[in-house]
């Protein structure tokens, strides 16, 4: 075994610059796949039968193919069908988002769920429409319910937004790769990426734990 | 006043309330009562279309509130509802759940409701429990801010279903002291409940209802004294 990694601190700064990256990345594909979850749950439990029926199938082909499949489609066939010349951190956006958009309609729909029928029957009593008895009162107690499946989602999609690299977002893999096929020496290099992996879910299951401390007020 | 005529639902097939016929008038306290399965909460519950009639009709006033022309949620903003769950909003404490239909629905200004807000609450005993959440308060007192809170948005008609059998039984008492209080300043309030002696000193009429139907309509003193049904005879010799 011969390691050095005193021959890689030049190119700590380097790889470090990804994070920033990654989290912009990460960021933005969770946003859109919180919303559109949102979106896609909320037609998953109404009454419009067109709409469940689309959500439902959004999810099952989202969640039946492989997570590079859709990636690789969205960055090549994009330009090849519109001629719109994708770059490659919009199509890993777009497939990110778009993938978690369809696991976590399925937590949002089990969060609404399982909240009790009597606040539904509570809310209409009051004569609360159907928006706000949504927003204010159903989503609220879902949202609580289901914190730590959704961080567990964003947990995943941080991880697995490595895959990015294959086509060509300068995150935090592809930069500890490019420093390792410079060096011809891949263990250190992969090694560091690991640890900033790591280190960036400890902080966000952090802060999923306070934020399920701050919305467990009320018990 | 709340008319209901012919009121028949079914639940698939099976008949839970068959051909109903009864009017309440304003500033009535009428009493519900009858076996379990009797169909009393689902009488009620069709009283402000939480459950949709199979036929008949049901006039709140002067509209029709099974018609497909009425807006139910406007109708039921006149018709407060307290449920034997309570059903608070947990994550909102006591003083906000009783401004939020009031802002909300009503659009009154946030001062508005929460002056309001405190003056029912000082009406049911709870003035103290203001920015409590619901998890923090006995059964009782959920049951006394339910009220509240159904009271906040100024409703013509209070219905309960069964409000205090969820409760311990030391609890009873200090919420249909809180009904009693509410029935002598007038309001019209349609009451289902196992709680006899309530029915016979707060309740103006009694409601008995049996396998769906609307057996016996009585004064409560006629009503526990000598009832004209023998399916009545039969129920209170059992609960009195």
């Amino acid at each position: 075994m011969n390691l050095d990694f005193t021959q890689f601190v030049p190119n700590i700064p380097y790889i470090l610059e990804g994070i920033l990256v990654t989290l912009k990345f990460v960021s933005v594909s969770a946003i859109l796949g919180f919303v559109l979850g949102t979106i896609l749950a909320l037609f998953k439990i109404g009454r419009v039968k067109i709409l469940s029926w689309i959500a439902d199938a959004y999810t099952s082909v989202f969640r039946g193919t492989p997570l590079i499949l859709q990636l690789l489609l969205f960055y090549h066939a994009t330009p090849q069908l519109t001629g719109y010349d994708i770059s490659a951190f919009e199509a890993g956006v777009l497939s990110f988002g778009l993938n978690s958009a369809a696991y976590i309609s399925e937590i949002i729909r089990a969060g609404i769920r399982a909240v009790d029928t009597g606040q539904n029957e509570a809310a209409a009593a009051l004569g609360i429409p159907y928006r706000p008895m949504m927003k204010d009162i159903i989503l609220p107690q879902a949202m609580k319910n289901i914190l730590p499946a959704l961080m567990n989602e964003f947990i995943t999609l941080t991880k697995e937004s490595a895959i990015v690299s294959v086509i060509g977002v300068f995150d935090i893999m592809r930069r500890s790769q490019i420093v390792a096929a410079e060096k011809f020496k891949y263990f250190e290099p992969l090694l560091i990426a690991g640890v900033i992996y790591y280190l960036l879910v400890m902080i966000l299951t952090l802060v999923g734990k306070m934020v399920e401390r701050r919305m467990s007020r009320s018990d | 006043m709340i008319k209901v005529e012919n009121l028949q639902k079914k639940f698939g097939e099976n008949e839970v309330l068959r051909s109903i016929s009864t009017e309440i008038n304003k500033g009535e306290v009428v009493a519900v009562i009858g076996p379990s399965g009797s169909g009393k909460s689902t009488l009620l519950r069709c009283m402000n279309q939480l459950e949709e009639l199979t036929s008949g009709t049901i006039w709140i006033d002067n509209q029709q509130l099974n018609h497909s022309k009425t807006n139910v949620m406007e109708l039921r903003q006149k018709i407060g509802m307290v449920f034997q769950h309570f059903h608070l909003f947990p994550h909102k404490t006591v003083l906000e759940n009783l401004i939020y239909a009031p802002m909300k629905v009503k659009g009154i200004t946030k001062k508005e409701a929460e002056s309001k807000a405190h003056q029912l609450l000082e009406q049911v005993g709870l003035s103290m429990k203001v920015n409590e959440y619901p998890k923090r308060l006995s059964g009782g007192q959920k049951q006394r801010v339910a009220i509240a809170r159904a009271l906040a948005m100024e409703p013509e008609y209070m219905l309960f279903d069964e409000p205090t059998s969820a409760l311990d039984p030391e609890m009873v008492k200090e919420v249909l002291d809180v009904m009693k209080q509410l029935g002598k300043t007038g309001m019209t309030m349609v009451i289902v409940t196992h709680e006899m002696a309530f029915a016979r000193e707060a309740a103006d009429r009694v409601l008995f209802l049996d396998g769906g139907k609307l057996v016996e309509e009585n004064s409560p003193s006629e009503f526990f004294n000598e009832p004209k049904t023998d399916r009545a005879k039969a129920f209170l010799e059992k609960v009195l």
